[in-house]
């Protein structure tokens, strides 16, 4: 295994998450909807119609061609016919960009698990729309349009990749900057996100690119890892038995989870493409091109090294912090409020607030709950003024009500009580109600602690200070004697 | 002044250059089923055409010489804005389908694939 | 008097109308009457041929149409209310152009049976000004051609000045229908000179405006950069009329020039005096390919063109211009190779929707597979004129001939179009007659797709260079055949174009003869 090396590229289609279609009115979304309803005369390829550009795929484009470091952003990039009949595409050409692409040259760079970073080429990144789906039943196809025209920016990498996890890792942090940047939600399954693998092999110290296998269909980043580690070791394979390995085309098969030479037989493929004359060119302004690059935010992987650093939190807490965009906005705004250690902050957030995220399949933004809210809760905890366990019912009180944390632990009575004189007092109280429990504590049964300490809090409605409640039982414990 | 590019060498015009090979090639690509005499005909009136074609090769073009891709350039002033993003469904579905030879489920059906043979 | 009201210019049925002395149905019936008089045998696919006793301008007429349209311009005008500027003008669309609700066949038997779902751009404001939609005119199947000959619907039409002579294409429907008195107006298209070389042949005004003035949304394509919908009309001021309802930028044609759209009709009496109108050496000469050698060959215009051409300077120098002789558009010359090149591959691209999956012709015999579907549809589908200009646009833009023809072709275009550029900084229009021969016979080029082709010859570079270019009749030959002259000028200059055509044009002073014929003259 050692004598080989994997050269793998990938080419990435990435369904962008504007309103409507790249080159018409129709809405991007038809997930739910029947087949053939979300068409009109444009992306169905009616004879007659033309296209119209949609300014927010360009917007969109040039936000991750910036993100993507791209050497080569063009002011003027043109559209091009790729021309070849399939019944996915109605016009029986797809409109793309072929050798004058809106950016080249560009690079991703992420850490992989062990730590280490690595970079991949993005050799060009283009604009194009999407195709149809067909269905295959009963020696037949079905075909619907109601993906067609859907935009799409294509990424093309180097042949950087040396192992499939590198290709997985690459996916996943994609995935995430995707969403960070809002410009796909990047669902593999829902086919937002899709990926073509080129994997050869060479011998190690090799310089050449020898034949590669294109693998497609496959629909999760598991799937792609998976994908590529067998067809890797196939080649490998093959090639120690002396064979050669030929240019097929692969197709995952999602039930079996083996791959197979596809079956469809392409037709010839000479696309003959031309500049698309229903289109002007895409035309960017340098100033375009700036404000661009002003606006790009804080990309995740730095505010991660941010993170760790500024709020000296651990490197496990800054990943799952920077995940996605409005709960790492979240985090920041409360430690902002806060004042005190961000490393409770980010305890509760990834804790408390995370869960409830999960739970309501909502976001931090859409939470209902303000970060000065949560910052108060906190400090109100670590202040001692409530329990935890109050100050975790306090979230979801808070979300519903116009009042302030402490608004609504004042007019409820949630304070924790510290008051050690009145905790002794109930304390006493316990131990006269129970002389049993406390005969078998004094005589060894020191387990009993926990019960007491349950009653206090019972007795308090819970607002007991539980630690301060347990010392005190156990002195009051150990000094009691039964009035007699 | 601009370096000339050579002029292409000419090719000679007695030479048909869509020979039947590259005319059944051209055929497959076209996706088109012709019969022989179809086939006569056209592929004699492409090679005529390419007689009138090759008069272009004569021309000496600047090597600088840039393409127009419309005759008429595009200005801040002609040029049209881009669409905004907006969702707008079109009520035209019904009718598109109905132009479909074949439906089934709202599906338009069609023929299976050619398909190769599985090792 | 039906006879009188069916050949009224456009412009005077608006008048009228509006005046109070006529009816937007009156205009209608008249107008159903005459095509009912010279129409003769419907169209139809796999038709008969014909014996020439009819006009056959149309491929299908839209009557409830019409007259759903015609009284709801009279109830506007009872009510008061503004019918618009085309009020109760009858129109034929080229049917090249898609029409909600009706067949839009392309001239093709491939689409034959496809009933459009939405209607062209131009279409739907020349309706909106009140335009009367009469039918569908006949053309050459998806405009490829310079007779209307190969149209998949037969009879095609006649010329109405000689039933022996085409009519020019591939607008040859539009330019029949409206010398015939059966439309004021028609829509036709123009990508190489098929609105102004059969406006010329039929003895009408045919205008090609500058690339983008009008939307080509709803126009099934052929060449997607040179295509220009346009008006065709019998004399100059119709043809302004018509382009002001149809001109202005469409969200729904990204090429479409958001310049604004000037008042066409405001200086068009103004006349030419002061105006510098160039003549052309390069559009007097013709170079014709050797059919046996491929050598190219000079030769002159048919003299009476010639003549024609000499009395048109003359004339417009009597009323003021100063003539420019001698502009040089030397690489005007090389119009028609180029566009053999550039046409054929856009048109091939623009012809792979039609498949016979999504709508229009579906082979009924069994096929083996989907790509067999495909390859019956088409080859069943498509007449020969489509089948040539795909193959021919495969070849030329196939990877190994890419640069040495379709990267060639474009960097001509470049200079036919720097010709122009050039010449527009000494004159503010080149005069230059519109074809190189009058109408010719039926059957006589049909089938030599390349002497086809060259009828473009004069027309073909103002296609390239995109700019606007209108034709006027201005004469006869010896044979009683119309002779048409074209002005071409500068970017967005229709105004100044129409102006100087409407002091070209010379009204012919009779009816065409065989309208005379049919309608018992």
């Amino acid at each position: 295994m050692s004598e080989f090396e994997a050269v793998i590229g990938i080419e990435t289609h990435i369904q962008l998450n504007t309103e409507s279609k790249i080159f018409c009115a129709c809405s991007t979304d038809s997930w739910r909807v029947p087949p053939n309803t979300n068409i009109c005369p444009i992306c169905s390829g009616l004879p007659g119609v033309l296209p119209s550009l949609n300014e927010k795929v360009v917007e969109k484009a040039l936000l991750l061609a910036t993100a993507m470091n791209a050497e080569e952003i063009n002011i003027e990039s043109f559209f091009a016919r790729k021309n070849y009949f399939y019944p996915d595409l109605p016009k029986g050409y797809q409109i793309s960009q072929y050798d004058e692409p809106l950016a080249l040259n560009g690079y991703f760079e992420f850490p992989m698990p062990e730590g280490d970073l690595c970079r991949i080429t993005i050799a060009k990144l283009h604009i194009e729309e999407d195709a149809g789906k067909t269905v295959y039943k009963d020696q037949q196809r079905l075909i619907d349009f109601n993906r067609c025209g859907v935009p799409l920016v294509e990424m093309v990498t180097g042949p950087d990749f040396r192992s499939a996890d590198e290709v997985a890792q690459f996916l996943i942090r994609l995935r995430r900057l995707l969403r960070w940047l809002a410009i796909s939600d990047a669902d593999m399954e829902r086919g937002q996100l899709r990926v073509d693998g080129n994997v050869s092999i060479r011998k190690v110290g090799e310089d050449r690119l020898n034949t590669k296998t294109e693998i497609k269909n496959v629909n999760s980043i598991a799937n792609v890892r998976d994908a590529v580690q067998a067809e890797i070791e196939r080649q490998i394979r093959e090639v120690e038995a002396g064979g050669m390995i030929e240019a097929w085309t692969l197709d995952w098969d999602d039930e079996r989870g083996v791959l197979s030479k596809m079956r469809s037989k392409e037709t010839e493929a000479d696309y003959r493409y031309f500049r698309e004359p229903d289109l002007l060119p895409v035309q960017l302004s340098a100033g375009d091109i700036e404000t661009t690059a002003t606006l790009l935010p804080e990309l995740p992987l730095a505010r991660r090294s941010r993170f760790e650093e500024q709020y000296a939190v651990p490197e496990y807490d800054a990943e799952i912090l920077t995940d996605e965009r409005s709960l790492s906005d979240f985090f920041e705004a409360t430690v902002a409020a806060h004042e005190g250690d961000p490393k409770r902050v980010s305890n509760w957030v990834m804790n408390d607030v995370l869960r409830l995220i999960r739970e309501e399949e909502t976001s931090a933004g859409e939470l209902g709950l303000q970060p000065a809210e949560l910052a108060e809760i906190i400090s109100m905890v670590e202040g001692g003024t409530i329990s935890r366990s109050v100050g975790k019912d306090l979230l979801g009180q808070v979300r519903s009500s116009d009042r302030s944390p402490s608004q609504i632990v004042e007019e409820e009575g949630l304070s924790q009580v510290s008051d050690a004189g009145e905790l002794s007092e109930v304390a006493i109280r316990i131990l006269e109600a129970n002389s049993d429990k406390v005969a078998a504590y004094q005589a060894g049964k020191i387990g009993l602690i926990g019960w007491f300490v349950g009653e206090m809090m019972k007795e308090t409605g819970g607002q007991a200070d539980p630690k301060l409640a347990k010392s005190l039982l156990e002195d009051t414990l150990d000094s009691y004697s039964p009035k007699s | 002044m601009a370096p000339l590019e050579d002029a292409l060498p000419p090719t000679p015009p007695s030479e048909s250059s869509i020979t039947p090979k590259i005319f059944q090639h051209l055929v497959s690509l076209a996706a088109l089923e012709l019969t022989e005499q179809e086939s006569e005909y056209l592929r004699r009136e492409l090679n005529q055409q390419l007689q009138v074609i090759r008069d272009l090769e004569s021309i000496d073009l600047a090597t600088d010489l840039p393409i127009t891709s419309h005759g008429v350039p595009y200005s801040a002033e002609t040029r049209p804005e881009l669409r905004h993003d907006r969702a707008e469904p079109s009520d035209k579905a019904d009718a598109i389908l109905e132009q479909a030879p074949e439906v089934e489920e709202r599906f338009i059906v069609v023929p299976d694939i050619p398909h190769t043979e599985l090792e | 008097m039906s006879a009188e009201i069916s050949e009224l210019p456009a412009h005077e049925i608006v008048t009228r109308l509006k005046a109070g002395g006529l009816t937007a149905e009156a205009v209608l019936e008249a107008t159903l009457e005459r095509i009912e008089a010279v129409e003769g045998e419907t169209a139809s696919l796999g038709g008969d041929p014909g014996d020439g006793r009819g006009v056959h301008a149309y491929v299908s007429l839209t009557v409830e149409r019409a007259r759903a349209q015609a009284q709801a311009v009279d109830r506007a005008l009872e009510a008061g209310d503004d019918p618009g500027i085309l009020a109760g003008v009858p129109t034929a669309i080229k049917d090249i152009f898609c029409v909600s609700g009706t067949a839009s066949t392309a001239g093709s038997k491939i689409l034959a049976n496809f009933v459009a779902p939405y209607t062209a751009t131009p279409v739907a404001r020349l309706e909106m000004a009140g335009a009367i939609t009469i039918g569908k005119a006949n053309l050459d199947e998806f405009t490829y051609g310079s007779s209307n000959e190969s149209s998949a619907f037969l009879p095609t039409p006649r010329n109405p000045w000689s039933s022996e002579r085409v009519p020019g294409g591939s607008s040859g429907g539009s330019a029949a229908a409206v010398a015939a008195g059966e439309a004021a107006l028609s829509l036709g298209t123009d990508t190489s000179g098929s609105i102004r070389q059969p406006a010329a042949f039929c003895g009408v005004v045919g205008m090609k405006p500058t690339y983008g003035r009008v939307s080509r949304y709803g126009l099934i394509a052929f060449a997607s950069s040179l295509d220009c919908p346009g008006p065709v009309a019998r004399n100059v001021k119709d043809a302004g009329l018509m382009l002001q309802a149809m001109a202005g930028a469409d969200p729904f044609d990204a090429t479409a020039a958001k310049i604004p759209v000037e008042d066409y009709l405001d200086q068009i009496e103004g006349g030419v005096r002061g105006m510098r109108i160039g003549l052309s050496p390069d559009f007097s000469r013709l170079r014709y390919p050797d059919p046996e050698t491929g050598e190219l060959r000079e030769q002159a215009l048919q003299p009476e063109i010639e003549k024609e051409l000499m009395k048109s300077a003359e004339r417009l120098a009597g009323l003021g211009a100063e003539i420019v002789e001698a502009v040089e558009l030397p690489n005007a010359r090389y119009g028609i190779p180029a566009y053999f090149v550039i046409s054929r591959v856009e048109a091939a691209s623009n012809l792979h929707r039609y498949d016979g999956v999504k709508y229009g012709y579906r082979s009924e015999r069994e096929p083996e597979d989907l790509f067999d579907l495909y390859r019956k549809s088409r080859g069943e589908g498509f007449g020969p004129q489509p089948k040539l200009r795909m193959l021919m646009g495969m070849y030329v833009s196939g990877e190994q001939y890419e640069k040495r023809y379709y990267e060639r072709a474009l960097r001509v275009r470049t200079l036919i179009r720097g010709d122009f550029e050039r010449a527009f900084e000494k004159v503010d229009a080149v005069l230059a007659p519109t074809t190189p021969t009058t109408a010719f016979e039926m059957g006589s080029i049909f089938g030599d797709s390349v002497a086809m082709q060259y009828a473009d010859l004069l027309t073909v570079p103002a296609n390239h260079a995109g700019i606007p270019a209108i034709s006027v009749p201005t004469g006869m030959d010896n044979l009683g055949l119309p002779i048409g002259m074209q002005l071409m000028g500068p970017d967005f200059s229709e105004n100044k174009l129409l102006q100087m055509a409407h002091s070209l044009e010379q009204p012919l002073d009779s009816r065409p003869t065989l309208v005379k014929e049919l309608i018992g003259e």
